[in-house]
C-alpha cells in the first residue's frame, strides 16, 4: 500500500510528504460485575499522507509552506487515492505558513517491543489483565461494579520524501473500572489505568487500594467548611498539576506567545518549598514526524526550563533542534515519606469526579468525591463534596513531594504532593 | 455522495449471510465519512482531512453460545467474507478459552424487527464547493476582527470544521442507510496580564453545511471583550447563590448534571440513582426535557448505530422523570424498547447508551425578568467543562463566568473560573424560572467517562435556580 500511495503522490505531483501507516489489533472485555457483557476484537490498518507545498512569495523572498493531512485505507482504488491526494494538495497551498524545515532524515531497523505483552496472544493477556482486576474484588461491602479492559498491539512506520524509513511496534493495556459500596451510602468511584507492560501485580493493587478508598466514601460526611487548607494531591492529580510545566515549555505554546518563557528562565520562582526537577519521557522510540525520541529530554532542573519541547514545526521556528513529542513527565522530586506529608492539619483529597489543570490560566481544581481531612492532633475524617479552586502560580511558591512513587505510562514521580492554603469550596454550610 | 458504500452493499449482505449460518444474530454497520477542518491562530493556518472519528469501516455484531460479540475491521470485500468469518470464530474461541472463570451476562438477542430506511439530510453549502480558500479568508478575516478589538488580545483562534457521513446498517431484517451532514465552528480569543491568560470562546453549529459561516460575524467583537472583561475577574465567595443560566450553561447542567444519570445502560450496572426515580419529582414543574432527533442539530439521525430508529424521548415531563434513553443491549436486558441512543465513537469502538441532542424545553420567562427577580446572585455564562455523576447525581461543572447582580441589576463585577457543586435534584427542583427560547449547542463532542467521543448538541432556554457555587 505504501507503494501504492507513492505512486499516487508522484502522479498528483506531490514531492514533499510524510506517510505514517498504522496498524492496530486489539482484544477487548467489557464486563457487569464479574458477568462478561461484551467481547470485541478489532483490526484496521490507516495510512495517514501529510502533503506539504510551497507557496513563492510575491517579493521574491523565501516562500511559505503548507500542508494538509489525509487518512486512507487500502481498500480505495487508484481513482479514490488520487482523488484524496490532489484535494488536500490543492488545501494546503491555504495553509501556508512561514517556511520550515521538514525533520533530518532518520533510517532504521524496526523498534519491536519485547515481552509478555507484545508476544503473547491477545485473548491470552487479556483472561490475564481480567482475573488480575478481578483478583481483589472479594468482599461483601465492596465490590468492583463494572470493568473494560483494551488489550491494544499496533506497528507503526514512518515513512518521507525526505528519506525518513522508521518503524516499531508497540503494545499497551489500558481500561476503566469503577468500584462500588453500598453501605452506609451507596457510592462509586471511577478508575482508569494504562500500563506498557503485562502489569496484572499493579492492577491488583490499584482495584485493591480502590476498593479501599470507596468503602471510606460511603462514610464521607459533607461536613467540609469553605476556606484555605494545606491541600494533599495523590496520584493522577499530582501528575495532572505537573502537566502545567511540560504544557507551558512546548514549542507551540511559546512560538504562539501564549507562554513567555525562555530556556533558562527561573518559571518556577521565589520559593520556600522544593524546588521542581522534572523530565520529559517518550512513549515511542519516534514521533509521528519521524523524529528519535529514545532519550530523555530533562525539562526542569530546580526550577529552571533548560529546554523547550514540541514537533518540528514550531522547534524550527524558535530556532531550536526539533525535540518530537514527549507525553511521559518524570519527576525526580520528594523530600518527606508520605506518612509525614500528610501531617495535619490538612486535607488530602483522594479523588474527584474531574481533576483538571488549565495550563492558559494555571488554575487547577475540581469536585471532590473522597478526601481525608486530617487534624493536628491526627484524628482523620473522611469527607466528601465540595471542590478545590488553586493556581499553580501561587501554589508553586511552597512545593513538598513525598519520597513514595507513583507509575503510570504517562507519569513516574512522587505519589503525593502538598500545596499550601489552597481555596477549597466546601459542601457542609 | 459515498457511492463505495452501494458498492460493498451486495458483498455485506453476503458476510451476514454467512455469518447467519453459525449465528443467530448477525449485523453489520457500515461508515463512510468526509470530514475537513481549518483552523487559524497566531501558530498558524491548519487544514486537516485526517478525520476524528474513525473514517471509514465495518463494525459486525453476533450472538454466540457466549452472548455478544464484535468484530471491527476497515478492510472488505466479498473474497474476504470467509477470512472475516473465520477471524472471529477462531479469536472468540481464544478469548473463551482464557475467560472460563467468567459467566456470561444474560443477554437476550434484540429485537429484529423489520425496517427499510434511506434518507439524508439538507445542506445549503457543501463546504467543498465553498473551497478551502474562501472558507480560510473567511476565518483569517474573523480572526484579524478579534485582534483589532484591543492591544490586550493576545491571539484569537477561528476554525470550521465539517463531517459528512453514509452510515448503512444492514441484518436480516434490516436495511437502514443515511447520509448526514453537520458544521461546526467557533471563535475563541485569548487576553494576557502576565503569566495568566483568559479565554473565551463563541461555538457555532448547525445540521448542514458552510452556511454556517454567516452566523459567525455576530460573535466576534463580544467574544474578545469577553475576554478582556475576565482579565479583572475575581475568585468567587464560595455559597449557595440565586444564579441565572445562560442557554449553554443550561445545556450543560441537562447534558452533564442529569442526562448521563439517565442513560440506560447505567440502569444494568447498578449504576445510576435516577433508576428507583421513575415516576417521581425530580425537578420544578417547570422542567421538561428531551432527547432525540425531533431537532436540527449536530447530533440529528434517522437511526442509531445498533439500527433502531431515532425519535423523541421525552425523559422529565414537567417535573416528573418518565424514562431513560436506551442502546439495544441494555434495552433487551432491561426488558424495554429501545430509545435510538446506541451510539459508537467510531466503528472501531463498542456501543453504548448516549445522548443525542438533549435539552430543556422553553417557558415562559425572559432573561430580564429573570435578572430582575435576583436579589444577591448571578448570571452564569460560558460553560468550560462538566463530569457525570449518575450514581450519586453530584454535580461537576464549571462555568468560566459569573457576572455579579444585586438586587435586580448586573453590577458589572465579574468572578472566574467558577465550579458549580451540588446535588442534582436539589437544583432541578430549585428551578423557579425558564425562559421561552431554546437554544442548543452541538459545537462540542461528549465523553462515557474519559473517553468514547461523540457528537452531541444541549441546550434549553435561560433558567433560573439556586446553585452551589465554588
Amino acid at each position: 500500500m505504501i507503494q501504492r500511495i507513492k505512486n499516487a503522490l508522484s502522479r498528483c505531483g506531490v514531492s514533499l510528504w510524510r506517510i505514517n501507516q498504522r496498524e492496530e489489533e486489539t482484544a477487548e472485555l467489557f464486563f457487569v460485575k464479574k458477568q462478561l457483557d461484551t467481547r470485541r476484537i478489532k483490526d484496521v490498518r490507516k495510512y495517514e499522507v501529510t502533503v506539504f507545498r510551497d507557496v513563492e512569495a510575491k517579493d521574491g523572498g523565501r516562500p511559505s509552506r503548507g500542508f494538509t493531512s489525509v487518512m486512507l485505507i487500502a481498500s480505495m482504488d487508484d481513482e479514490r487515492l488520487d482523488e484524496a491526494l490532489k484535494g488536500a494538495y490543492y488545501a494546503a497551498q491555504f495553509a501556508a505558513n512561514p517556511y520550515f524545515d521538514l525533520p533530518d532524515p532518520v533510517q532504521a531497523p524496526m523498534v519491536e517491543k519485547t515481552g509478555e505483552l507484545a508476544q503473547a496472544p491477545l485473548a491470552q493477556s487479556a483472561g490475564k489483565m481480567a482475573k488480575a482486576l478481578f483478583a481483589p474484588d472479594v468482599h461483601q461491602d465492596a465490590f468492583v461494579n463494572s470493568a473494560e479492559i483494551f488489550v491494544v498491539r499496533s506497528a507503526c512506520r514512518i515513512v518521507s520524501s525526505e528519506g525518513t524509513d522508521v518503524s516499531y511496534t508497540d503494545a499497551r493495556v489500558n481500561g476503566e473500572f469503577v468500584v462500588q459500596c453500598r453501605e452506609p451510602e451507596d457510592v462509586e468511584m471511577h478508575n482508569t489505568f494504562e500500563y506498557d507492560e503485562l502489569n496484572g501485580e499493579a492492577l491488583s493493587a490499584k482495584v485493591a487500594e480502590a476498593l479501599t478508598f470507596v468503602r471510606d466514601r460511603a462514610r464521607a460526611q459533607k461536613i467540609l467548611k469553605s476556606g484555605k487548607y494545606d491541600l494533599v494531591l495523590s496520584g493522577n492529580a499530582v501528575a495532572e498539576v505537573l502537566s502545567y510545566y511540560a504544557d507551558r515549555s512546548s514549542a507551540g505554546m511559546v512560538y504562539a506567545k501564549y507562554s513567555t518563557w525562555r530556556q533558562g528562565e527561573d518559571v518556577q520562582g521565589e520559593t520556600q518549598g522544593e524546588r521542581l526537577d522534572l523530565t520529559l519521557r517518550a512513549f515511542h522510540p519516534y514521533s509521528p514526524e519521524g523524529i528519535p525520541t529514545g532519550v530523555d529530554l530533562p525539562l526542569l532542573e530546580g526550577g529552571k526550563l533548560l529546554t523547550w519541547h514540541g514537533p518540528n514545526r514550531f522547534c524550527r521556528y524558535l530556532g531550536i533542534k526539533p525535540t518530537g513529542d514527549y507525553r511521559r513527565l518524570v519527576c525526580a522530586n520528594g523530600t518527606a515519606s508520605f506518612e509525614s506529608l500528610k501531617k495535619g492539619p490538612c486535607l488530602w483529597a483522594v479523588t474527584f469526579s474531574d481533576f483538571q489543570m488549565d495550563e492558559m490560566s494555571g488554575h487547577f481544581g475540581g469536585e471532590i468525591r473522597l478526601a481525608y481531612l486530617i487534624e493536628e492532633d491526627g484524628k482523620v475524617t473522611p469527607v466528601t463534596g465540595g471542590s478545590v479552586n488553586g493556581s499553580i502560580l501561587e501554589a508553586q511558591k511552597d512545593l513538598a513531594f513525598s519520597t513514595d512513587r507513583y507509575l503510570t505510562a504517562r507519569y513516574d514521580g512522587p505519589y503525593a504532593m502538598r500545596l499550601k492554603g489552597v481555596s477549597i469550596a466546601g459542601a457542609g454550610e | 455522495m459515498f457511492p463505495s458504500i452501494d458498492r460493498v452493499k451486495p458483498g455485506l449482505q453476503k458476510l451476514i449471510a454467512a455469518l447467519g449460518e453459525t449465528y443467530p444474530y448477525a449485523s453489520v454497520l457500515a461508515v463512510e465519512d468526509d470530514a475537513r477542518s481549518w483552523r487559524v491562530s497566531r501558530a498558524g493556518v491548519n487544514i486537516s482531512a485526517s478525520g476524528n472519528e474513525g473514517g471509514a469501516g465495518f463494525v459486525v455484531r453476533v450472538f454466540d453460545g457466549t452472548g455478544c460479540a464484535e468484530y471491527s475491521f476497515n478492510e472488505f470485500s466479498e473474497e474476504k467474507i470467509p477470512d472475516i468469518c473465520a477471524a472471529l470464530a477462531r479469536r472468540m474461541g481464544e478469548q473463551n478459552a482464557a475467560l472460563e472463570d467468567f459467566a456470561p451476562l444474560p443477554t437476550p438477542i434484540p429485537a429484529d424487527e423489520p425496517a427499510v430506511l434511506k434518507k439524508e439530510t439538507a445542506w445549503k453549502v457543501h463546504p467543498r464547493e465553498l473551497g478551502d480558500e474562501a472558507i480560510v479568508n473567511k476565518i483569517t478575516a474573523l480572526r484579524e476582527k478579534a485582534l483589532a478589538v484591543d492591544e490586550r488580545v493576545l491571539d484569537a483562534t477561528a476554525a470550521v470544521t465539517y463531517r459528512a457521513y453514509r452510515k448503512l446498517f444492514l441484518s436480516p431484517n434490516r436495511d437502514l442507510d443515511q447520509t448526514i451532514m453537520w458544521t461546526n465552528a467557533m471563535v475563541a480569543v485569548m487576553a494576557s496580564r502576565g503569566q495568566e491568560i483568559k479565554l473565551s470562546y463563541h461555538p457555532f453549529s448547525l445540521l448542514g453545511g458552510a452556511e454556517l459561516l454567516d452566523q459567525m460575524d455576530a460573535g466576534v467583537e463580544e467574544t474578545a471583550r469577553k475576554a478582556l472583561e475576565l482579565l479583572d475577574s475575581q475568585p468567587i465567595p464560595p455559597g449557595e447563590y440565586e444564579c441565572v443560566c445562560d442557554p449553554e450553561t443550561t445545556g450543560m447542567i441537562v447534558h452533564e448534571a442529569f442526562g448521563h444519570g439517565v442513560e440506560m445502560d447505567m440502569f444494568v450496572k447498578d449504576r445510576a440513582l435516577a433508576r428507583s426515580f421513575i415516576g417521581e419529582y425530580v425537578a420544578s414543574p417547570l422542567v421538561t426535557m428531551h432527547d432525540g432527533s425531533a431537532v436540527d442539530e449536530s447530533a440529528t439521525m434517522f437511526f442509531d448505530d445498533e439500527g433502531t430508529l431515532t425519535g423523541d424521548t421525552v425523559v422529565i415531563d414537567k417535573g416528573i422523570l418518565k424514562t431513560g434513553m436506551c442502546d439495544a443491549l441494555s434495552a433487551a436486558r432491561l426488558g424495554v424498547a429501545p430509545t435510538g441512543n446506541g451510539r459508537r465513537e467510531s466503528y472501531e469502538r463498542k456501543a453504548y447508551t448516549r445522548m443525542t441532542n438533549t435539552y430543556f424545553q422553553g417557558g415562559a420567562s425572559t432573561p430580564e425578568e429573570m435578572i430582575a427577580s435576583v436579589k444577591d446572585g448571578f448570571l452564569l455564562e460560558t460553560p468550560s467543562s462538566g463530569m457525570e455523576d449518575p450514581k450519586n447525581w453530584g454535580i461537576q461543572c464549571m462555568v468560566t463566568t459569573a457576572r455579579e447582580i444585586k438586587d435586580g441589576r448586573l453590577t458589572g463585577k465579574l468572578y472566574s473560573p467558577i465550579v458549580l457543586t451540588g446535588y442534582v435534584p436539589d437544583l432541578l427542583k430549585s428551578v423557579s424560572m425558564m425562559g421561552g427560547t431554546v437554544e442548543l449547542s452541538g459545537s462540542g463532542y461528549c465523553g462515557k467517562g474519559y473517553k468514547e467521543w461523540v457528537k452531541v448538541s444541549d441546550g434549553g432556554p435561560y433558567m433560573k435556580a439556586r446553585i452551589r457555587l465554588g
